[in-house]
């Protein structure tokens, strides 16, 4: 088991609930979920017109401003540079944002590729990519991110692209996991009943009822993403200068953590609150997928 | 400027936490003028055992014949020693040789050696041993870099007597005795050779105040003391055994734990503390800091003129011009770095200073740049001539820049923007940073190069250094390629008038910072925090290691 | 485990930098051409890339992992005297990531809605903390502030408690968000009604019945925490300065030290499976309806 089938236990645990749970779910207006989507909705203005919230440019120095603390004048303080640590962590935004959803992403289609081949292959490509993602899986995740890094240099996208790698052989086993859920279910037993070609069965009927809980899934993997990049630029892999990136903030800070808190204080805040909205959010989807069905 | 090599100090206490860092400079630099030597309190005491934890690499072989850097250095001036060493004031003084002449022709040196110096195996110390040394240096099979370097114009040596050693050049050496007071040609028992290179890379065997007992890989070296060590340098504080029983050499990487664990009480010394923790013990007479900035180069940015946009020595000098870095080191480095004009280290008595090259001027870089073509802007400010951007490639080692560091290359990122210039920076890892140079695949680039003496301008910017090693290393990053620089550094290499040297070392530099081919930072930094009860603890003025065996603990 | 050995051997192929160069000294190193021909030469590297591969199996079936190229002595050798610490680590941090993750889904599950969020906050929360960062604030809080506890690792127990708890309070709050479904689906069941309807309390009804429902999907996910922990020993053992296979690994990428990094894959590659064995017999064991499946 891995940490997203894990979560897709969780996601599970809520369908299996649901009856219990949707009688609380009519009660409570879901405090935890208005503020998990205002601090979305901050998040991705942060990344569309992150020039309207910044206070000052982001790579803007000034080294005689350097360690100042929290004020009126930089709401986050100052970083070893001078600069707004706040104008910062929003410009950081996008970056951070884009690595975590693009990570998913590659993992996600990756994932996606193989659990289709296992799941309607026939049993030799299901026992193939069954053993190719084992074998993906006795990698630890950081040493592939390693490999790939040392192979295609370091910078945000081979980061990008090593979480996302390092994340596929989970999706790859839910999604075939799912698959074979489906494909022996009523309804797809129905359409091939009726004569329906198996791309057209999955393309119109497996993919549809797949496809909710992995976007549930998706949501959930953004914020560990982001973690696990910001452990690559601990390592001096991720991120390149001058881009603000979460990761990299609470890298760079972690130096001066006894001088200057702010630096990783608020860049930590910001992982935190995007891991907890997006997951708050993804589970207020599935309930809403649920309902739905 | 430093006065000498190697200064501590303890200064006041810190008023303010961080707003105060900029003020505190003045403070901290009037401080290191007056060099004083660790005020040693009280009379030594015998016995406990000193923990040292090592920010530095672990080095895979503990022989610094064996390749030859840094890290090898630090650890092997515990227990081996050379033919000479290197006073404060820059003075070559005795150590294992008592004496040494050059032939009249300068193509021969003698060196005499002490007497009754014993190897801590029972071997003596003598002129078969010296040439055992030379020889192991010179073996390709013993994959020297440095030593082998530095052995470069040595032939052979013969034994004229048991404790004489000539060795014969293939031309004039004026840096050979600087070259032998380095820990890269330090002495070893032939006996110790002989046991091959698996078991001599575990524990050389020298003449040193320690002995190496066992290496934990990952962990920690534990040396012991060597009982019958008689051979301290002639300006030890004294002669005999060391006082402390061993050291336990701990390697840990982590900067922050390093000093978590200096401030709890767990270790005596660390080394390559951040400027900030050494900035916060400032004033706490529980620390002491040794700064002891290494000899040979300076910490500089090299500027690659062997390529387009640098080969125009306008746009080279645009970019000095263009760059601010004073602010930045101030801050940066919490007043433990002064700004550097050299090409070398201010340790060395002959560095050349010259701080009218690198007044910083943005009108006179945007003029500069306009006469050389570079008149068109991108959306984005970049400058741009003939569809090409004017992007400078900057590869960094995470390995060899400390944090303080790759911020500073942030702010000469940010500050050479303002002319019109990209500058790329990409943190890689060591194998990669040494892949991107020997591919020329920079701009700018900054690397460490220490080397006693002078003699590092030959290696750095003489024309011969450009041709790549068979590994694909090549020093003279700058490309620098002038028959001037070469003759005049040829001409210092050689000659045997001090006079002479000094002068013609002192053209070269001008030649070489006038032609803006780099922009000097400051020292390369190095320094130890100590706690305050370790007493008697010096850098040694040769490359700045540690030295222990003059030191004592307090309780 | 075949597999893991023909993936890494081409993925280290792939990277950049001459082996013979890693051999020499490492990069930065001005081996001359005799030199490097002859390492070439002694380590087989003239060889084809295919020759060289089939060699590598032929050693790997008689339990030869080569000789590191950096440090010049047998990897068995190396990774033997790294394998227990590391473990330990590992095994230490899964041990107290369980006993909290346990402790906090049964405090917090079924109490009503606010325990509730608050649980779930501190469990993502927890999940989402990088652990170097952790790290820095754990040291500050119990070695600098307090002075309660070493920095350094040196081989004593309370040197391992900083980085035992810097690897497990992340992994806690991963178990945790299972154990409390597991716990809440449990809390449902009729034996719990009927327990209580015996007149059991609500605390002897977690502590007897409902723990164990929660422990299993604790289980079954230990052979992927094991995994996890490995990859977060990176970053652990170097800020503690401990000797280990996560160092050993990462110094061995940065040298291209190329056997060495096979090892330690071969070698994590196997703890995956026996942990994967493991934790079967032990979900068999903690979970009855197993076993009855595996009878039939």
């Amino acid at each position: 088991m891995s940490e997203l089938e894990l979560r897709q236990t969780t996601i599970d645990a809520e369908v299996a609930h649901a009856p219990r749970r949707r009688a609380r779910a009519a009660r409570l207006p879901r405090a935890g979920t208005i503020v998990a989507g205002a601090f979305v909705l901050f998040l991705l203005a942060a990344t569309i017109v992150p020039g309207l919230l910044e206070t000052q440019d982001p790579n803007q120095i000034s080294p005689g401003e350097a360690f100042e603390s929290p004020s009126l004048a930089h709401w986050f303080g100052t970083d070893e540079s001078g600069r707004d640590v706040y104008s910062r962590v929003v410009a950081g935004t996008g970056t951070s944002l884009l690595i975590g959803v693009t990570a998913t992403f590659i993992g996600l289609a990756l994932g996606l590729v193989l659990g289709v081949l296992a799941g309607f292959g026939g049993r030799v490509v299901d026992y193939g990519v069954n053993r190719l993602v084992e074998v993906l899986f006795a990698f630890p995740g950081l040493l592939l991110a390693l490999l790939v890094i040392v192979v295609y240099g370091p910078g945000p996208v081979t980061a990008t692209i090593a979480v996302g790698l390092s994340t596929a052989p989970g999706y790859a086993r839910i999604i075939r996991g799912q698959f074979v859920a489906i494909r022996s279910s009523q309804y797809v037993e129905a359409a091939r009943v009726l004569g329906h070609s198996r791309g057209r069965v999955i393309a119109r009927h497996v993919l549809p009822n797949a496809l909710i809980p992995i976007f549930v899934l998706a949501t959930l993997g953004v914020g560990q993403a982001i973690v696990w990049a910001a452990a690559l630029s601990y390592l001096g892999l991720g991120a390149q200068p001058p881009a603000a990136e979460w990761g990299a903030m609470l890298a760079a800070g972690r130096t001066y953590l006894s001088v200057a808190w702010w630096m990783t204080v608020f860049p930590g805040l910001m992982i935190v609150g995007t891991t907890i909205s997006t997951t708050v959010l993804g589970r207020a989807l599935a309930r809403r997928g649920r309902g739905d069905a | 400027m430093r006065a000498a090599p190697v200064t501590a100090t303890t200064t006041k206490r810190r008023a303010g936490i961080i707003a105060g860092a900029v003020a505190l400079v003045t403070t901290i630099t009037l401080a290191g003028c007056q060099a004083a030597e660790p005020e040693a309190s009280g009379d030594p005491v015998e016995g406990g055992t000193l923990v040292y934890a090592s920010g530095d690499a672990e080095p895979t072989c503990l022989d610094p014949h064996v390749g030859g850097n840094y890290p090898q250095a630090l650890i092997a001036g515990q227990f081996l020693e050379s033919l000479v060493s290197r006073d404060e004031s820059g003075e070559i003084i005795p150590w294992l040789a008592e004496s040494w002449e050059p032939a009249d022709d300068q193509l021969a040196w003698e060196f005499t050696l002490r007497e009754g110096i014993e190897f801590t195996d029972g071997t003596p110390l003598d002129a078969e041993a010296v040439k055992v040394n030379v020889e192991h240096l010179k073996d390709p099979a013993t994959q020297s870099s440095t030593g082998y370097l530095a052995m470069g114009k040595v032939e052979s040596v013969e034994v004229v007597s048991d404790r004489v050693a000539r060795f014969v050049l293939s031309a004039p050496d004026s840096a050979l005795l600087e070259s032998l007071a380095q820990p890269w040609t330090a002495i070893q028992s032939p006996a110790g050779i002989a046991r091959g290179m698996d078991a001599n890379c575990q524990a050389p065997v020298g003449t040193g105040p320690f002995i190496v007992d066992e290496w934990v890989k990952q962990d920690h070296v534990s040396l012991v003391r060597n009982d019958d060590y008689a051979s301290a340098p002639a300006d030890a504080a004294h002669t005999g055994p060391a006082y402390l029983e061993g050291i336990e050499w701990r390697f840990v990487p982590d900067s922050s734990t390093r000093y978590a664990a200096l401030q709890g009480g767990q270790v005596d010394v660390i080394d390559n503390p951040q400027p900030d923790t050494i900035a916060a013990t400032e004033g706490d007479d529980a620390f002491t800091w040794i700064d002891a900035p290494r000899p040979g180069a300076s910490n500089r940015i090299e500027l690659n003129s062997g390529q387009a946009p640098f080969d125009d020595e306008r746009v080279r000098e645009a970019f000095i011009r263009a760059v601010a870095v004073n602010d930045g080191i101030d801050s940066l480095f919490f007043g433990t770095a002064e700004r550097s004009y050299s090409p070398l280290s201010s340790v060395e008595p002959l560095a050349h200073s010259d701080e009218t090259l690198f007044e910083t001027d943005v009108d006179a870089a945007n003029t500069l740049l306009d006469e050389a073509g570079w008149t068109e802007r991108d959306s984005d400010g970049t400058r741009m001539k003939d569809g090409a951007r004017l992007t400078l490639r900057f590869p960094v080692s995470t390995n060899q820049s400390i944090p303080a560091e790759q911020s500073l290359f942030e702010q000469v990122q940010a500050t050479a923007k303002e002319a019109g210039f990209e500058v790329v920076i990409s943190l890689l890892d060591l194998s990669s940073w040494y892949g991107a140079l020997f591919a020329h695949e920079y701009e700018i680039v900054s690397a460490p190069y220490t080397k006693v003496g002078p003699d590092v301008l030959r290696i750095l910017y003489h024309s011969d250094s450009i041709t790549p090693a068979p590994s694909g290393y090549f020093a003279n990053l700058a490309q620098l390629d002038d028959p001037e620089v070469d003759a005049l550094l040829t001409g210092a290499a050689s000659t045997s008038d001090p006079a002479e040297r000094a002068a013609l070392y002192e053209q070269a530099q001008q030649l070489i910072l006038g032609g803006h081919y780099l922009l000097p930072l400051y020292d390369q930094q190095n320094s130890f925090l100590l706690s305050a009860n370790l007493q008697g603890a010096r850098a040694m003025p040769t490359v700045s290691t540690p030295s222990f065996s003059d030191a004592w603990l307090i309780d | 485990m075949w597999a893991v050995a023909t993936l890494t051997f081409f993925a280290i192929r792939l990277i950049p930098g001459d082996p013979a160069q890693a051999i020499l000294g490492g990069p930065g190193s001005q081996a001359s051409q005799e030199a490097l021909d002859q390492v070439r030469r002694d380590y087989g590297l003239d060889q084809p890339l295919l020759v060289q591969y089939f060699a590598m199996l032929g050693r790997l079936l008689t339990g030869d992992l080569g000789d590191s190229y950096a440090l010049k002595v047998p990897v068995a050798e190396l990774l033997g005297a790294q394998i227990g610490g590391t473990l330990l680590l590992a095994v230490l941090s899964l041990a107290l990531a369980w006993v909290l993750a346990l402790a906090l889904s049964l405090v917090s599950t079924g109490r009503g809605r606010i325990a509730t969020a608050v649980g779930e906050g501190v469990e993502l929360t927890a999940a989402a903390l990088p652990q170097f960062w952790l790290a820095a604030v754990l040291i500050a809080i119990f070695s600098t502030g307090l002075g309660w506890l070493p920095p350094v690792a040196t081989g004593t127990p309370s040197g391992l408690v900083l980085p035992v708890v810097t690897l497990a309070i992340p992994l806690a709050g991963f178990l945790a968000q299972v154990m409390r479904e597991s716990l809440l689906d449990a809390m449902a069941q009729p034996f719990v009604i009927s327990a209580r309807a015996r007149g059991e309390s609500a605390v002897g009804v977690r502590l007897r019945h409902t723990i164990r429902h929660a422990a299993l999907p604790g289980i079954s996910l230990s052979g992927w925490a094991l995994g996890w922990l490995l990859s977060g020993a990176v970053v652990v053992e170097t800020i503690f300065a401990i000797p280990g296979l996560g160092r050993t690994l990462l110094q061995a990428v940065t040298l291209r030290d190329i056997p060495v990094v096979t090892g330690v894959v071969l070698l994590i590659a196997l703890v995956y499976v026996v942990m994967t064995v493991l934790t079967d017999v032990a979900s068999r064991i903690a979970d009855p309806r197993l076993r009855q499946e595996a009878g039939r």
